[in-house]
């Protein structure tokens, strides 16, 4: 049998050869009662970069979208026979097509956006997953009936203790485990000044013209905003840098507003 | 005088010519002493000898003493047991009182052990450990841990309880760990689950299990190549299901089997709680005839049918039924028949599947007690069909929708028999009708295992 990584090589190389299907989707939880912030940021980034590509696809909501991923990262896509997890390999694959937004940009300008893209993902990212497993009351009042709701009893708890137990592992390796909640809002806080820094008063990030980084950060910023939590700290802090909020409502009105037969979703909600 | 001196000729004539018949010698069974009892209990003891009391003459004795110490030894308390019938003694004696003793070798308390198993062309590695007569009546409590050369690992713990009655009912309690690899559906599946079960005769040889099961299963895609209808299934699923087994089987060996038929029916409900939701009946039968004196033709037949429960609860793939295969239907590669993607399948609802088998001794006749009594060859003719079917109201269009697009080979072999559950067939096959789609397999085929159609 070929090894995995041969498989990836030549599966990239074939999958360049055909053209975007009419039919992709795109998995993910279920929006209403299921997902959790990480996955919504994530899940908003993809998508909102495929519109930014020009690219349609379906959004596909289900229970065991999770372990459906090769990877175990969300979202994934299914394009034709090929099945690719998390925005990075996505973005890779749909650059073999031909198809890219970083062609506008300089070496120096593309090892910057690499650089920030890393920054939202490591802490906001992190941010997220910190704040929905291991915060009391977020991880009782949210995150467990949440992530329980698609099963029934007892699986509900004993999978939601499982899953509790793997971020904590993971966090435990970042060494995000042993910061205090107060800590976890100040580099949220960090983070969103640079991002708020390199913004400006522009639109985008590079050029005035949409790049991965763009996505990245909507995803991120939008999720923040919208998910209503027990104590709203979190938005409070992205609420206060105003570039960022305008920036994620713009990119909202020109990729999602226009009510399009390419979603199943239901369309964003308006910001409270 | 004369007459009461006299020894009487005839008499003394009588008495060497006439056979001794125990049958008319009279005989009470007065006292029964059973030695070496440890941990086993009176209750259970004496209800087994009990019956020792009812004999009249020697004969009776003799006989029901045996049967006793069958019976004793079949506890599951016991190592050996040995009988010692001499006439009775002491101040209650009387003349035809007769004094049994049992001499009992109890099973030690822990007994561990390494086995190998062989199931369907797989081969394991069992080691266990067992108490035996945990608590005193023929309980057993065993936990075990199996590594199959397939990178099947499982294992399980489990509690029986013998009620020592008529219909031998026995209580099983037990939970399990198992991981299966399955790559001719591309998935690979965790289960952990409890189950208890109830078996009992209500004739003799037809024996009946009401079981529940609570099983928690993990499915989980093998590569990234698995196909995107399998990986559709991929998660958790949670069953809890009623199960009812009627076992019958008077073949005289199952292996190799001369005469006699076995009937097996199992009737599934699943969705008392949890996600899944079926009823599921499954039909194996089998029928030896003897032609001749080596010569046995086997008919059999398996079949199943389920049906989703509800619209709120799922069948996963695992719980589908699957056809193909040297196990099944000889000719197709495994679980090469029925609905398939990207050459993995998908398992469907219905199936059916009959054989028709020739059996005869090696062609050179080696003869009994050297090759002959373990290598037979086969002659097989198999058929079946599986898939969604829609079955309306029409029998007559059913049976029709059930023939319609059936599969047909036939081949000839060789067994081998390993011990007396399984047996190896080395066969080669020629596949005669297939639908698009199915896996084919035309030439040798070679399976182990225990059960075969």
């Amino acid at each position: 049998m070929p090894s995995v990584l041969l498989t990836d090589s030549i599966s990239f190389e074939l999958g360049a050869l055909e053209p975007w299907p009419s039919d992709v989707k795109l998995y993910q939880p279920y929006e209403v009662e299921h997902i959790l912030l990480q996955d919504q940021a994530n899940s908003l980034a993809v998508q909102v970069f495929l519109r930014m590509c020009g690219l349609e696809f379906q959004v596909e909501m289900r229970s065991n979208a999770e372990h459906m991923s090769p990877s175990g990262k969300l979202p994934f896509i299914k394009c034709g026979a090929f099945v690719v997890a998390d925005l990075d390999p996505i973005v890779s694959f749909i650059a073999n097509k031909g198809i890219n937004l970083t062609d506008h940009l300089d070496a120096a300008q593309k090892a910057d956006m690499r650089a920030y893209m890393s920054l939202a993902n490591n802490i906001l990212g992190n941010a997220e997953l910190y704040i929905s497993w291991c915060d009391e009351n977020v991880l009782n009042e949210v995150t467990c009936p949440r992530y329980g709701s698609v099963y029934s009893w007892p699986l509900n708890t004993l999978l939601t203790w499982r899953k509790q137990k793997q971020v904590t592992k993971k966090l435990t390796a970042l060494g995000w485990i042993t910061k205090t909640l107060d800590e976890v809002y100040e580099d949220v806080d960090h983070c969103c000044n640079a991002l708020s820094e390199r913004l400006g008063n522009h639109l985008y990030f590079f050029n005035d013209r949409c790049t991965e980084l763009d996505a990245v950060v909507f995803g991120h910023v939008f999720t923040l905003l919208t998910t209503p939590l027990p104590d709203n700290r979190l938005a409070s802090i992205v609420r206060s840098y105003p570039n960022l909020v305008e920036a994620c409502q713009f990119l909202e009105k020109a990729f999602f507003q226009k009510p399009t037969a390419n979603t199943t979703d239901g369309d964003s909600d308006n910001f409270n | 005088m004369q007459t009461a001196e006299r020894n009487s000729p005839e008499t003394t004539a009588k008495t060497a010519d006439v056979p001794l018949q125990l049958s008319n010698i009279k005989a009470l069974v007065e006292k029964i002493n059973v030695e070496g009892l440890g941990r086993t209990k009176d209750d259970l003891v004496i209800k087994t000898i009990k019956e020792l009391f009812e004999a009249k003459d020697f004969q009776q004795v003799v006989l029901k003493s045996q049967e006793v110490r069958t019976k004793l030894e079949k506890l599951g308390c016991f190592k050996n047991v040995g009988v010692f019938i001499d006439t009775s003694k002491g101040q209650d004696a009387t003349s035809s009182g007769l004094e049994i003793t049992f001499t009992v070798k109890e099973l030690k308390r822990v007994l561990g052990g390494i086995n190998t198993l062989v199931g369907n062309n797989e081969g394991s590695l069992v080691i266990g450990s067992n108490l035996p007569n945990t608590f005193g009546r023929g309980e057993k409590l065993q936990v075990e841990y199996t590594y199959g050369t397939k990178q099947s690992k499982g294992f399980n713990g489990m509690f029986v309880k013998p009620l020592h009655n008529k219909a031998n009912s026995i209580l099983t309690s037990s939970f399990y760990q198992q991981n299966s690899e399955w790559p001719s559906s591309g998935y690979h599946l965790c289960e952990q689950g409890i189950s208890l079960d109830a078996s009992f005769d209500s004739v003799p040889l037809l024996r009946h299990s009401v079981q529940w099961e609570g099983v928690w299963r993990e499915l989980s895609c093998q590569s990234r190549t698995t196909t995107f209808p399998v990986r559709e299934q991929a998660g958790h699923s949670l069953k809890s299901a009623l199960r009812h087994v009627i076992h019958y089987d008077n073949r005289d060996s199952a292996v190799f089997s001369n005469r006699g038929t076995l009937f097996r029916m199992v009737q599934e409900l699943a969705g008392l709680g949890g996600d899944v939701g079926f009823v599921k009946h499954e039909l194996t039968y089998q029928l030896n005839v003897p032609i001749t004196n080596d010569v046995v033709l086997q008919g059999s037949f398996q079949g199943g049918f389920m049906k989703r429960l509800n619209d709120e609860k799922m069948i996963y793939i695992c719980d589908r039924f699957f056809l193909g295969g040297p196990h099944t239907v000889r000719g197709f590669e495994q679980r090469g028949i029925g609905p398939q993607s990207d050459n993995q399948a998908l398992g469907a609802q219905t199936y059916w599947a009959a054989g028709l088998h020739l059996f005869t001794p090696l062609p050179f006749k080696p003869g009994h007690g050297g090759l002959g009594d373990i290598l037979r060859t086969h002659f097989f003719v198999n058929a079946g069909n599986i898939d969604n079917f829609n079955f309306g109201d029409n029998i007559k269009e059913s049976a029709r929708i059930l023939t319609d697009r059936y599969r047909l080979s036939y081949g000839m072999g060789l067994m081998l028999r390993l011990g007396t559950v399984a047996r190896i067939e080395l066969n080669y096959c020629v596949p005669l009708k297939c639908q698009r789609g199915d896996r084919t397999h035309h030439g040798v085929q070679v399976a182990v295992g225990v059960q075969f159609l």
